[in-house]
């Protein structure tokens, strides 16, 4: 039988955590496309960055494969939004809680998913175990959401919290289904 | 919980849309090379602005008429010294900000002098192309006023352009029909929209229906359910 493939969407400014938010919950290695990063600004955070995408497993069934999906964080890969955002059945926006420069990132691709590809989505303010994090709901003003977007505290390496995130996704998705 | 960053990419306008939102009481303290300044919010509003030496004197009083007594100010003269003062906090660019929630007190006396909504929106006006983009960066996007919209729009002094744009927001309406029915040019409109959410006169609108891009059943949701449960 062919694999009916699942789409969800794991989507962020640059270093908000969403390979490492697959990572955790993925049943196979991560599959990641990354390059040497090599910008100043950037390679002050990390070594390597996703340049294509990254994805992550889970077998639902015999017939059906969740995909998660993790785009490139730099707006210079912007054409991989559009692609990814194709047939995707929810999105998830990561944040770093602990840097505002990137709220304004994350609210740039809110707003291009919300006018092209407007799936159920939720907010993850990574980085919460981090000094100097904001607080989920000043994320949420910051990010001009209204109380119906969840915006849900976390910590991508911790798997419970990553669970928790997803299945706050897939509540708001079964209001539309 | 912080509210901290550079002033340098999270500008004045978005540090008050956060204050405001909750109506905060706090300080927020601006650090320079060589000037610190701190700025005394009640609910939401500026009530004091002071420059001092070294931040840590700004936490010797956690009493607001202390303060007042230290700066040699008296009550009947903040209106004054805020109007005074907030030309050279407003012109500020660079340095970076710190709140701190609650710190100090305030006798029941001190209120509101300037409403935020009206700062909000002068400092709107001045954003430049690569800020506005932070907010508006896309002419699909549709907006919608709030509840409370004629309260907000009544503190934040709109001029005549302004009211346009507000009258435009309808739900419907994307920031490319509203540059079309106002005929005002794209970087104003999207300085106004910007100013309107972060006064909270506007919000995102809000969603009726969503895409779902696969055929999801109720049981298919809830064995995906179940297996992230179960991980």
């Amino acid at each position: 039988m062919a694999e009916k493939k699942i789409k969800i969407v794991v989507a962020g400014p640059y270093a908000a955590g969403k390979t490492q938010f697959i990572n955790t919950i993925s049943e196979i290695e991560t599959v990641k496309t990354e390059a040497r990063t090599t910008k100043a600004g950037e390679k002050e955070k990390k070594d390597h960055t996703t340049v294509a995408m990254d994805f992550g497993r889970i077998k639902i069934d015999d017939e059906h494969t969740l995909y998660l999906f993790g785009t490139p964080g730099q707006a210079r890969f912007d054409f991989m939004w559009d692609i990814l955002g194709k047939g995707m059945v929810g999105l998830v926006v990561l944040v770093d809680s602990t840097d505002p420069v990137t709220f304004h990132e994350a609210r740039r691709i809110i707003n291009f998913f919300e006018a092209r590809y407007p799936a159920p989505y939720v907010v993850g303010a990574n980085k919460q175990d981090l000094k100097g994090a904001w607080s989920p709901e000043d994320i949420r003003t910051a990010l001009d959401l209204g109380e119906e977007i969840k915006v849900i505290p976390l910590v991508a390496t911790d798997k419970e919290n990553v669970k928790k995130v997803l299945l706050e996704l897939l509540e708001e998705i079964s209001k539309y289904v | 919980m912080a509210i901290a960053g550079d002033l340098k990419t999270f500008n004045f306008v978005d540090i008050f849309q956060i204050l405001l939102k909750d109506r905060k009481d706090g300080i927020l303290v601006i650090e320079q090379d060589h000037n610190n300044i701190a700025v005394y919010f009640k609910e939401g509003d500026i009530v004091y602005i002071r420059e001092v030496k070294k931040v840590f004197y700004i936490y010797l009083d956690v009493d607001f008429e202390t303060v007042l007594k230290k700066e040699g100010i008296d009550k009947s003269e903040l209106y004054n010294v805020l109007v005074a003062r907030l030309p050279k906090l407003l012109s500020i660019k660079e340095g970076k900000f710190s709140f701190t929630s609650g710190f100090i007190k305030y006798p029941p006396d001190i209120k509101s002098l300037i409403p935020i909504e009206k700062l909000i929106m002068y400092l709107a006006r001045q954003l430049t192309e690569e800020e506005v983009e932070r907010k508006i960066s896309d002419l699909n996007l549709v907006f919608e006023k709030s509840p409370n919209y004629e309260n907000i729009a009544k503190k934040a002094f709109l001029t005549d352009h302004e009211k346009k744009i507000l009258h435009s927001i309808d739900g419907k309406n994307k920031v490319t029909d509203i540059i079309n029915i106002t005929k005002l040019d794209e970087l104003t409109v999207k300085r106004t929209l910007y100013g309107f959410l972060a006064c909270g006169m506007i919000q995102r609108e809000k969603k009726k229906e969503r895409k779902i891009g696969f055929d999801l059943t109720k049981n298919l949701l809830n064995k995906i359910i179940s297996k992230i449960k179960g991980l």
